[in-house]
């Protein structure tokens, strides 16, 4: 017989209270781990869609309307690059990959994206994890697409088939769609955990084919226009997604800041750092993130209450059993402590508790929040975050504990060890 | 030092109501007293002074020669669990605990080795006739529930046990049975016994009775505070 077995022989003679108690911890740990989880989460999905981009050139009205279009396919941009002025950029600097992108069509409300050969064989969307394919090849051709993983899904097509394209972003009840080239799909991409897993991807002479086929039509020529057919004109993109050389294993360099400010200089085009807009945008909807904190602290906060009320109730309950253990001389200490350890060992099992619901709940929801909007939820707990809500749950329900404790403490024994007591 | 307990000068009172004063009184080691008085007469607040539960106004109190009064707390807690063994008229044991766990509390009160824990109190429970010791008490019989209650308050080997009305809750026979129980515990553990009790009958089983009513200098109501009981 100990301290610590008549602790526990004391929670299990009041085990639906205890358990109820300690589940209240166990929610609220479990919500605030989650909250963290998914704030990590939503942080790293989106530097999940920018990959290895040192830089991102567009003709938007700002960088972070150039990210948020060029990386993460918010809207079609709306102000092309001259295919001259890409090769002035291109030329300017020794990158090490430069990636021509443009947008515009869509594919059932999906963005297609027409980008440069280097897009799937250069730049990779997670640095560390190029594309990979669940199913046939990258677009090699004309008219050929792949899908991302999530377009895939959600249509149920597979390699083989073929779809057509819509001009705009198919909203328009009037939307026009380019029936006259028919996109044979080549292949499905892996999902990557990024905005371009919704993403229909081709090369950019078939996109150009595509609205040099408008201008012709326009120009009453009926004739299915060709690459030979392309102009100057025709040969517009949206965005470019650069990559400075840097050291092995390194994804910074000093040059990127530099290469920054220098194409800033020019002022037809926007120069962004992704990885800079992406902190700005953090910052913006920062002050929602921590208001879900504060919800989870409050959660974790009532459940402390709901601990203080639990065991100050049992209090009337445990008089006799106080003043017989002061009787058989346990000092008021060594009482008060067991009342504290009784209170902590709550708060403990709650937190545990808590920390494997927060697990098997990562677990269902990453899976599901991959498969249904692609945001990759890591389903480990970060060790630094569940060390503190952990140790947070620990102290409040030791707190929580003070004031029954205070009470056992002051328990007179004379009084409650009469028999009309 | 023969004395189980020594009161010198002792005077403790409830305010204007109640007030308790005793010049001498000792108890000898083995000794077997019973302190008789009626209801509301102090029986209850002398043994409580006795333990240490109640601090007097002045005065002095030993138990196996060790000053309870003027020491601290947890000094007097210590004293208690290690000389004291008390036995109460609803045995005030932990329902939840078994048999084994409530004697040993007052082994682990008294800061006793834990490893001897279960089987001291398993070896005195057998003793007494309790086999069931695994049991909660809450299952045992109102019998086997005061010989667990005193079981636990031998199993330390005290100087003295006090019992506070021990029998008041029996019919005439459980109560005569009671006290044979109680008396041949602490005869055999080598215990003085201080036994409280109401009960003029209880008269001939002790060879010293101490009358209560003498030490109670004022009593206005002695009905008003039940801790004089």
């Amino acid at each position: 017989m100990n301290d610590i077995s008549i602790v526990v022989k004391s929670l299990r003679s009041r085990r639906l209270s205890t358990i109820i108690t300690a589940a209240s911890v166990a929610v609220a740990t479990a919500l605030l781990l989650t909250m963290l989880s998914l704030r990590t989460a939503s942080f790293e999905a989106f530097q999940r869609g920018t990959g290895t981009t040192h830089l991102l050139v567009s003709a938007d009205s700002s960088p972070l309307t150039a990210v948020l279009n060029g990386v993460f396919y918010a809207n079609a941009p709306s102000n092309p690059i001259s295919w001259s002025k890409f090769q002035e950029i291109k030329n300017g600097f020794p990158y090490e990959w430069v990636v021509p992108t443009q947008q515009g069509d869509s594919f059932r409300g999906f963005p297609v994206a027409a980008v440069g050969p280097e897009f799937f064989t250069r730049f990779e969307p997670v640095r560390g994890e190029p594309w990979k394919l669940v199913d046939g090849q990258f677009p090699s051709k004309l008219f050929e697409v792949c899908l991302g993983s999530t377009v895939a899904a959600d249509t149920g097509l597979r390699v083989g088939q073929k779809i057509v394209l819509t001009h705009g972003t198919g909203a328009s009840l009037h939307a026009h769609e380019h029936e006259e080239f028919p996109f044979v799909i080549v292949g499905i991409l892996q999902p990557s955990g990024s905005a371009h897993d919704r993403a229909v991807f081709t090369d950019l002479e078939s996109s150009w084919i595509l609205h040099a086929q408008e201008r012709r039509e326009h120009a009453g020529i009926e004739e299915a226009a060709t690459v030979a057919d392309l102009t100057d004109e025709d040969r517009k993109i949206t965005g470019i997604l650069l990559r400075l050389p840097t050291r092995p294993g390194r994804d910074a360099s000093a040059a990127i800041q530099q290469q920054f400010d220098a194409l800033r200089r020019d002022t037809a085009i926007v120069v962004a750092q992704p990885a800079q807009q992406i902190d700005r945008l953090r910052s913006i909807i920062g002050n929602i993130d921590e208001l879900f904190i504060a919800l989870g602290v409050a959660v974790l906060l009532s459940s402390g209450i709901s601990i203080l009320l639990s065991m100050h109730n049992s209090m009337a309950e445990r008089r006799k059993q106080i003043a017989l253990l002061r009787a058989l001389g346990v000092a008021r200490v060594r009482i008060t402590g067991m009342i504290l350890t009784e209170a902590t060992l709550i708060g403990f099992a709650g937190a545990i508790g808590g920390c494997a619901l927060s697990l098997i709940g990562n677990a269902v929801a990453s899976g599901a929040l991959k498969a249904r909007i692609g945001l990759v939820v890591d389903p480990t707990l970060d060790p630094r975050s569940t060390v503190i809500i952990v140790a947070g749950a620990i102290v409040l329900s030791a707190l929580a504990g003070v004031l029954p404790a205070i009470t056992a403490y002051r328990t007179p024994v004379a009084d409650n060890l009469r028999p009309e007591a | 030092m023969n004395h189980a307990v020594e009161l010198a000068n002792v005077h403790f009172d409830y305010g204007d109501e109640f007030s308790l004063s005793i010049q001498e009184l000792n108890l000898n080691k083995g000794e077997m007293a019973l302190i008789s008085g009626g209801s509301g007469s102090g029986k209850s607040t002398l043994l409580w002074l006795i333990a240490g539960l109640l601090r007097a106004r002045s005065g002095s109190i030993s138990v196996a020669g060790e000053r309870m009064d003027g020491v601290s707390e947890s000094a007097a807690d210590r004293i208690r669990a290690r000389h004291i063994g008390l036995v109460f008229q609803t045995h005030h044991l932990l329902p939840e605990f078994s048999a084994q766990d409530n004697v040993a509390l007052a082994l682990m009160a008294a800061g006793e080795p834990e490893k001897t824990h279960a089987s001291r109190s398993r070896e005195l429970l057998n003793k007494l006739g309790i086999e069931r010791v695994h049991v909660p008490v809450a299952n045992l019989s109102v019998g086997q529930q005061q010989r667990v209650a005193v079981a636990r308050a031998i199993v330390c080997k005290p100087t003295i046990v006090l019992a506070d009305e021990p029998t008041a809750s029996l019919d005439e026979v459980n109560a005569s049975q009671a006290m044979d129980l109680i008396q041949q515990a602490c005869r055999e553990a080598g215990a003085a016994l201080l036994c409280a009790s109401h009960d003029r009958a209880m008269q001939s089983r002790f060879e010293r009775v101490i009358q209560v009513d003498s030490f109670v200098s004022s009593a206005r109501s002695h009905t008003q505070t039940g801790a004089r009981a």
